[in-house]
């Protein structure tokens, strides 16, 4: 049974992406990337970012706070040296951007015109940096300028990943189909605070950005509230582990999924999830457990 | 760059010690783990099936016997004091080996020093490092109870010190000061090079004592995936020009390289 799904003018060879930010740029594990829909890389900005201080990772109970802050070589570097080793045989690269100004969302897809490249994912809504990204995400007005200053940049798919931060995703998601998004990513990580043993911020940054199946609730209840109200695809993401989970974000209305966190535990889950995926979708004893 | 990770195994758990009131020493029979790791190099450990405990915990192996690993920790929250009541029947979900190998030497004077828990991987590069150099090993901790794992330095080939902050065992002291008379003394030809593993305060001293020597610091560092993909592990470049993943790069890092 074919697993294909088409979204714009791509057709994947299956709906599981790989989130950004969980999988470097697929470098270390191309055998797993090969096989999945596609992969989304770490974020891109205009000018390279080293990160933010340690510690950028803290547990807390059924998923994680991060706050890596978007360390990335710049649009640049990644063009010449990391996006040529991108190559994942039937498995689409999609680039992750993320912009400090409005303006720079165009600008660095403007600098990368290349083949390799299936789409791009716009992020606004990362949580874990001083300007732009959640800020931008959480504005309506902002999100459909962003979008269409890109949409007039590029032909190729263009997401946009969505934050449900302090903003009804259903008013963001508006936008960005109105200006020309093929589709929308629900959910980024949210913000979170954790305090260590000695009452202050666990994570370097002070704050960072919570994912795992902590999120799983809100992010099925952002993708059914987003897919009632929109009609270009929602690509669901959050808390994902198994395949049960793959299709729960099914019902509540996504067309593809993203899996993040779980790469964390073990690197080859994408392999796992895909293999529970085809197992469940050609049995017809279907079991949903309370979650 | 392909990653040669493997997938992750189930360890069958063979026996476990407690050591002192909080440390506890495990071994697991796990072959694929066991034939490839090498001194430096860690796993990753999940702690249950469920998701609460959502992350693996990073730990050095502090010894390999055939198809068995040793690991000893510290029990400091809820995911260690889980794996320290692993009963026999029970397994460990491990993923490794991760990171780098110490760098190997030959024919030189190799000096370690360890404070508290940063013994445990220190003796399994004692093992092989004493095969083919001179090796001194300066062992420390709080008390007398919490210096563990000398008996096994003794039955290797290294130059044993030991230090007690209380003084009930070996000198009353740190291991710093042993390491800084311990470097005057040395009249070899060749340089020494020194690994260290223990506190920050005490890795901080050992930097300021071997500036010039060529010296190691086995890193700690709050850890996400530890195969390089998440990029959670970052230490502090000494260069100032951003971070290294402590995960690809180390966990032995050149204290040179990085600031402590």
């Amino acid at each position: 049974m074919s697993q294909e799904v088409r979204i714009g003018k791509v057709t994947f060879q299956n709906p599981i992406l790989l989130a950004s930010g969980t999988f470097g740029f697929g470098l270390e594990f191309p055998q797993v990337v090969r096989r999945m829909g596609g992969i989304i890389g770490k974020a891109i900005t205009l000018k390279p970012r080293a990160g933010n201080p340690p510690p950028r990772i803290w547990e807390v109970p059924g998923g994680i706070l991060n706050s890596v802050g978007l360390e990335n070589p710049g649009v640049s570097e990644f063009v010449h040296s990391v996006l040529p080793r991108m190559t994942f045989g039937k498995a689409h690269v999609v680039v992750n951007v993320a912009g400090s100004t409005v303006g720079e969302y165009a600008e660095i897809i403007r600098r990368m015109d290349s083949d390799r490249i299936a789409g791009f994912e716009l992020n606004v809504s990362c949580p874990n940096v001083r300007q732009g990204c959640i800020a931008f995400g959480q504005n309506p007005q902002t999100v459909a300028r962003i979008v269409r200053s890109c949409r007039r940049t590029t032909s190729k798919l263009l997401i946009t990943k969505l934050t449900a931060n302090f903003v009804d995703p259903l008013l963001t998601a508006r936008a960005a189909e109105q200006e020309g998004s093929d589709a929308v990513t629900l959910i980024n990580a949210v913000s979170a605070l954790a305090l260590d043993a000695q009452g202050l911020p666990a994570l370097g940054a002070g704050t960072g950005g919570l994912s795992g199946p902590a999120i799983k609730p809100l992010a099925l209840y952002c993708v059914r509230r987003v897919a009632e109200g929109v009609k270009i695809p929602v690509i669901g993401c959050g808390g994902i582990t198994c395949g049960l989970d793959v299709q729960e974000f099914m019902l509540a209305g996504a067309r593809m999924v993203q899996i993040g966190s779980i790469n964390l535990i073990d690197p080859f889950s994408g392999l796992r999830i895909l293999a529970e995926l085809r197992r469940e979708e050609s049995s017809p004893e279907k079991e949903r457990g309370a979650s | 760059m392909t990653s040669s990770v493997s997938r992750p195994i189930d360890a069958a758990f063979v026996a476990s010690k407690k050591l002192a009131p909080d440390i506890v020493s495990v071994w697991l029979e796990a072959r694929s783990v066991a034939a490839r790791i090498q001194p430096g190099q860690f796993v990753q450990v999940r702690v249950g099936p469920d998701e609460e405990l959502f992350l693996r915990r990073p730990f050095s192996v502090a010894q390999q016997q055939r198809d068995r690993i040793r690991i000893v920790f510290r029990t400091v929250g809820r995911g260690t004091a889980t794996l320290s009541l692993t009963r026999r029947g029970d397994n460990w979900n491990l993923l490794g080996p991760l990171g780098k190998p110490a760098p190997q030497f030959n024919n030189r004077e190799i000096v370690l020093v360890g404070g508290g828990i940063g013994i445990a991987p220190l003796l399994f590069l004692a093992e092989r490092v004493c095969r083919n150099n001179r090796v001194h090993a300066i062992l420390g901790a709080r008390n007398r109870q919490e210096l563990v794992l000398h008996p096994e330095f003794r039955k290797i080939r290294v130059k044993l010190n030991l230090c007690t902050e209380d003084g009930s065992l070996g000198k009353r002291g740190l291991v710093t000061d042993i390491l800084q008379a311990l470097i005057c003394s040395l009249q070899s030809a060749v340089a020494p090079v020194v690994f260290a593993c223990g506190p920050r305060p005490m890795l901080q001293r050992v930097k300021e004592l071997t500036r010039g020597l060529e010296s190691y610091a086995f890193w700690e560092e709050r850890m996400g995936c530890g195969t390089g993909i998440c990029y959670g592990c970052a230490v502090k470049r000494d260069d100032g020009k951003g971070y290294l993943r402590l995960c690809q790069e180390g966990p032995v890092l050149r204290m040179s390289d990085i600031e402590i």
